[in-house]
């Protein structure tokens, strides 16, 4: 059974479809990467899928079960995580609190304070914020900031964690951190699914590649294949082809 | 925690001290202390709504309506007025909850106009019912207690102290991250796993059934009320000013805040050469608050003294 299922997604914002009958699965354990021009829709599936907003057609399951009518806060007790290509952190918290939110009240809920602030330390060390858990999120850097983002999405305990461009405004150095990072995270057995621009990122850790234009799936494919793809490479760069 | 509850115990016995001190002999220094308990279950659930981002302008409207509750319970079944505590306190938390409901998708100034709308909309089904409201003239009650100062001083302690171990239950729980992640952000919450709607209209319900006890313990109290007095759109006021005043989104602020203002608006009030202009000269105090303490008193005292044992404790 696919971890996640997409089928016929349609959102229209004032009629204009922003998804249009998009379809795709990630299967347990294979990172998948949406690429695609700015406007394609890749943001608007994020908020489709996590429940933020109300899709108009199509449906959306679950490890099997239909969510495309669940809140939000549900599809996060099944084991969804998100986090967003703005970085939104709770400027009223420090950051080990930040983090403390998403295990308080994500899949893994019930421990208790203490349990959730014994995980969110233990977050904050696995994503590299160890020594920060108690500045103020406003001191952070942007990387820090990525890294809180990040933690507070594992605290809630995804099977699949959504990734809206983690690499964007990152320095090359943090970028390989991010890449590395997001490599352990994987080895802990969380499915990721990207939206991404940094296309080594893409390359380095996707297994397939789903290619959106005007809100419809233009290709799907490995890297290899999408990046030979001559619609794609129309669509999305030009004429160059990948790197 | 265990330092501030130490801290909250002792202050709760102050309190249930005062009438064997000398204010429990004069008349009216014992109606000044019941309206300051008022007052602070007023402010204190008022804050505890703030937390989740919202700016209740209802809270003098859940006053009224406890109030109407009790006094029309007593009019039409006789109903004692501690009897009509609970009962007013059914009604309002349902009235409460379906505003919630219809509300909750409002945030900042568009709830607070809401709110507002909701609370001036009740003096006016107030007086176009009469038979049930008694209209303009309102409805009159016995005294509580036979007008027993420190009997309905321990009532409305009681309530007082419902209203803080609710502020309190709040803000060492769960709870602290759960309002502190809606305030700052609802659609991070929700992916976070919050259920918001809960959230805010669960305490939303709370906050409006300890404004309506407060209501409801006023109105025997005084034995009175009319649509202008039990509606009156300053109580609203009030119940924001105090906690911002005092230090918002904390348990001591809305108290500390209700000590102070209450006490220098009766000052004002009953003092020369104030009293003519003393709501001239409160406005002004409250202007001068809102711009030099942004955190209020609680915030004042955090920046010189540091951390104090009632914040947020980690």
């Amino acid at each position: 059974m696919a971890l996640l299922e997409v089928t016929g997604l349609v959102r229209r914002f004032r009629g204009l479809a922003a998804v249009d009958d998009l379809s795709f699965t990630v299967e347990e354990g294979k990172t998948l990467a949406i690429i695609g021009p700015n406007g394609a829709g890749k943001s608007t599936t994020f908020d489709l899928i996590s429940g933020l907003l109300p899709a108009h057609g199509g449906t959306i399951h679950l490890r099997g079960a239909d969510v495309t009518r669940a809140a939000a806060h549900t599809r996060t007790h099944a084991g969804l995580g998100r986090t967003f290509q703005v970085v939104q952190p709770f400027l009223d918290l420090d950051v080990q609190d930040n983090v403390m939110v998403g295990a308080l009240f994500g899949s893994d809920r019930g421990g208790g304070l203490a349990a959730a602030r014994a995980e969110a330390r233990r977050l904050c060390a696995f994503v590299g914020l160890g020594e920060h858990l108690h500045r103020p999120v406003s001191s952070l850097t942007l990387g820090d900031r990525k890294r809180l983002e990040l933690a507070r999405a594992l605290a809630t305990k995804p099977a699949l964690l959504l990734l809206d461009e983690v690499m964007e405004g990152l320095t090359p150095a943090e970028e390989r951190d991010a890449v590395a990072l997001l490599g352990r995270i994987r080895a802990e057995g969380v499915t990721l699914l990207l939206i991404e621009h940094v296309m080594s990122t893409v390359r380095d850790l996707s297994d397939r590649v789903v290619v959106m234009d005007y809100g419809k799936r233009l290709a799907e494919g490995t890297y290899a294949q999408i990046s030979r793809d001559p619609k794609v490479i129309q669509a999305y760069l030009g004429t160059e082809e990948l790197p | 925690m265990r330092r501030d509850l130490g801290l909250w115990a002792i202050f709760l016995v102050v309190v249930a001290a005062v009438p064997w001190t000398f204010v429990g002999g004069d008349r009216y220094l014992m109606f000044l202390a019941n309206v300051m308990l008022m007052f602070m279950t007023m402010a204190l659930s008022w804050d505890v709504v703030a937390r989740t981002g919202q700016l209740s302008l209802a809270h003098g409207a859940f006053f009224g309506l406890g109030a109407y509750s009790v006094a029309i319970a007593f009019k039409l079944w006789a109903l004692p007025p501690l009897v009509g505590l609970v009962f007013a306190a059914i009604v309002v938390a349902g009235i409460a909850f379906a505003l919630g409901l219809v509300t909750l998708r409002l945030r900042g100034i568009y709830f607070a106009i809401a709110t507002l709308a909701f609370a001036e909309v009740w003096r006016t089904v107030a007086l176009q019912i009469p038979d049930l409201s008694g209209g303009t003239v309102g409805i009159a009650m016995p005294p509580l207690f036979g007008g027993d100062r420190v009997a309905s001083y321990y009532v409305i302690g009681a309530i007082f102290t419902l209203s803080l171990a609710l502020s309190l239950a709040v803000r060492w729980s769960r709870w602290q991250y759960a309002v502190t992640a809606v305030r700052a952000n609802e659609n991070v919450a929700r992916v976070m796993g919050l259920d918001v709607v809960r959230v805010k209209v669960g305490l939303f319900t709370a906050s409006a059934t300890f404004a309506a006890l407060a209501g409801a313990f006023y109105m025997p109290f005084i034995t009175h009320t009319d649509p202008f007095d039990a509606f009156d759109i300053g109580r609203s006021v009030s119940a924001l000013v105090f906690p911002i005043f005092g230090g918002l989104y904390t348990s001591a602020g809305p108290v500390i805040g209700t000590i102070v203002m209450r006490s220098l608006e009766e000052y004002l009030r009953v003092t020369p050469p104030w009293k003519d202009g003393y709501q001239v000269v409160y406005g002004l105090v409250i202007v001068i608050a809102v711009l030099f303490l942004p955190r209020g008193v609680v915030g004042l005292a955090e920046r010189y003294v540091g951390r104090l044992p009632w914040h947020f404790s980690r």
